[in-house]
């Protein structure tokens, strides 16, 4: 289950309160993680776009072949509402649909982690759902659901369930059994026991899920637009491909990976907030 | 012994643990019992059965047949009445939670209170009082375990090798430091250890347990007095009971 190896590689940063100055030091020094972290990447990004562009202009490409980086910047810069209004309807359906998936997949890993014939029955339809081609369901939705804003919401929902039912089931039943132990030797109500452990004891396993669903999210809705081809970027790239606009084309993208980016370090950045007593907070 | 309610009375107590094909007799018609504010020990090898004991006197596993009786009454009922305080051979301290806020977790559960702050300071970690478990070393999160266990007031201890995991010189201190405790509070107390030095030093009382199926061999009054004192090991009086201890073991060199 590739959903739940991820959880074993999250990431390490150093959490505020933690006495970290003398760990983070090290042999690199501030300038080596200043060289690592903003300036290498953004010197590497700079050298590569102006090689593209001399050399699309050197070759005479033709910009609906390989549009220089220049011709992308004008067409963002040209129409920056045609963007932002696709992007805000891809936006709602990816994290709409993450947030029913979220929660509703989190709803049912506590009824199976607290009963394993309820596990038993209920894995196998989880299971066929989340091996199912979720285009093949699309055409259905749209009979049932129309063309608006609910079945991209529910594509993008079906996306990300999966990872997050099989996390949290995990991660709820991951508690340490000596802590169990100690609140069962006080007669603790399963409540109690569901309020402060399980439930913190998921959380790492939650957001490990996240890191998988948010980048999946975003693919379910531009998915589900381009099938119906109604709105969102999934429109917007199917028309700039009809119109052989292949600037547009490539603003989408950019557009696109600036939204998973941005979206990834949000959950990254709520991580690191929340889960400062884990291992994973902790650059190890 | 003046006792009117054994703190813990087991009789013929046995388990097996099932798991697929095969089954395992980890204990094998154990009697043991604990008075009202006695401090008793229980030796044994690895694996003889000594948390599967303990597990089964704080009603956390129901074993295969044989009574357990705690302060008079069922061990299920003890829990519920919150008379019992468990020290775990890991500590389980929640990583989330500082170290008041992991004391006080036996009192959001049970509803008692305590004053915290005093609970810290007898076990001596009240500078550490903000800090969370990964931040302190072993002995400190022993000690943390000591005061979560203690914070509602339990009548009988039971401590699962609490020291299992510290360097020697963290043991001696922890000993002392729990005697005084002991001495202060009277409450009875079920304590399991590898060290045979150990038990003879704390206890009233050594119960030896011998290997798989886990039996009792053996019963060793300590009249040694009390206070107890590290000066104490020197004595030919505690050199006659540890030898006695190691004839039970069956003279394995520990
Ligand atoms: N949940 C379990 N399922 C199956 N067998 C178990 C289980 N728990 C313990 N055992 C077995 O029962 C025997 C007694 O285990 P127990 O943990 O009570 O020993 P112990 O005396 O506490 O050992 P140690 O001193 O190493 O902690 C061992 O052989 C162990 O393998
Ligand atoms: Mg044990």
């Amino acid at each position: 289950m590739p959903d739940a190896t991820d959880v074993v590689d999250l990431p390490g940063l150093p959490a505020e309160q933690e006495a970290a100055p003398a760990r983070r030091g090290g042999a690199t020094g501030a300038l080596g993680r200043w060289l690592g972290l903003g300036f290498a990447p953004g010197l590497a990004a700079v050298v590569l776009l102006a090689a593209w562009e001399v050399w699309v202009r050197a070759r005479d490409v033709q910009e609906y072949l390989l549009p220089p980086p220049s011709a992308v910047a004008q067409a963002l810069a040209d129409e920056p509402m045609r963007y932002i209004d696709a992007s805000r309807l891809s936006l709602t359906a990816a994290m709409g649909g993450l947030l029913i998936a979220s929660a509703g997949a989190f709803a049912l890993a506590v009824v199976m982690a607290h009963s394993r014939p309820l596990e038993r029955a209920l894995y196998p339809p989880a299971l066929m759902l989340k091996v199912t081609p979720i285009v093949a369901i699309y055409p259905l939705f749209t009979i049932w659901f129309g063309f608006g804003i609910w079945p991209k919401m529910l594509i993008a929902a079906l996306i990300t369930f999966f990872p997050m039912l099989v996390n949290a089931v995990i991660g709820l039943r991951s508690v340490d059994p000596q802590a169990y132990d100690f609140m069962r030797s006080l007669d603790a109500s399963r409540w109690q026991v569901f309020w402060r452990l399980r439930l913190p004891s998921s959380l790492p396993y939650v957001f490990a899920a996240l890191r998988i669903s948010v980048p999946l999210s975003l693919i379910g809705a531009v998915v589900a637009e381009f099938l119906s081809g109604t709105s969102g970027m999934g429109q917007l790239i199917l028309i700039a491909n009809g119109d052989f606009d292949t600037p547009a084309l490539f603003g989408a993208v950019v557009v696109l990976a600036a939204l998973g980016v941005t979206l990834t370090g949000a959950v990254s950045y709520l991580e690191r907030r929340v889960l400062t007593w884990h291992e994973s907070s902790r650059g190890v | 012994m003046t006792v009117t309610t054994a703190a813990v009375e087991v009789r013929g107590l046995t388990h097996r643990y099932d798991s697929g094909r095969e089954t395992l007799l980890a204990l094998d018609g154990v009697n043991l019992d604990v008075g009202e504010g006695e401090f008793v020990s229980l030796v044994g090898p690895s694996g003889c059965g000594k948390t599967t004991l303990l597990r089964a006197v704080a009603g956390l596993l129901q074993p295969s047949t044989g009574s357990v009786g705690v302060l008079g009454t069922t061990p299920d009922d003890a829990r519920a009445r919150r008379v019992l305080g468990l020290v775990t051979q890991d500590p389980g301290l929640l990583p989330w939670r500082s170290v008041v806020a992991n004391v006080r977790l036996p009192l959001e559960v049970t509803g008692a209170s305590a004053d915290v702050d005093a609970l810290l300071r007898r076990v001596g970690i009240e500078r550490f009082a903000g800090y969370y478990p990964r931040q302190l070393s072993g002995g400190m999160r022993q000690r943390v375990a000591l005061a979560r266990a203690l914070a509602h007031g339990p009548r009988l201890l039971l401590m699962d090798e609490p020291f299992g995991a510290l360097d020697e010189l963290s043991r001696e201190a922890m000993r002392v430091e729990l005697l005084r405790l002991w001495e202060r509070e009277r409450i009875s107390v079920l304590f399991v250890t590898h060290s045979i030095r150990e038990a003879v030093l704390l206890s009233d009382r050594v119960v030896v347990m011998s290997g798989t199926p886990g039996r009792v061999v053996d019963e060793v009054p300590v009249d040694l007095g009390r206070p107890r004192t590290p000066a104490l090991e020197e004595t030919a009086a505690f050199a006659a009971l540890v030898s006695r201890v190691r004839a039970g073991l069956g003279g394995q060199p520990w």
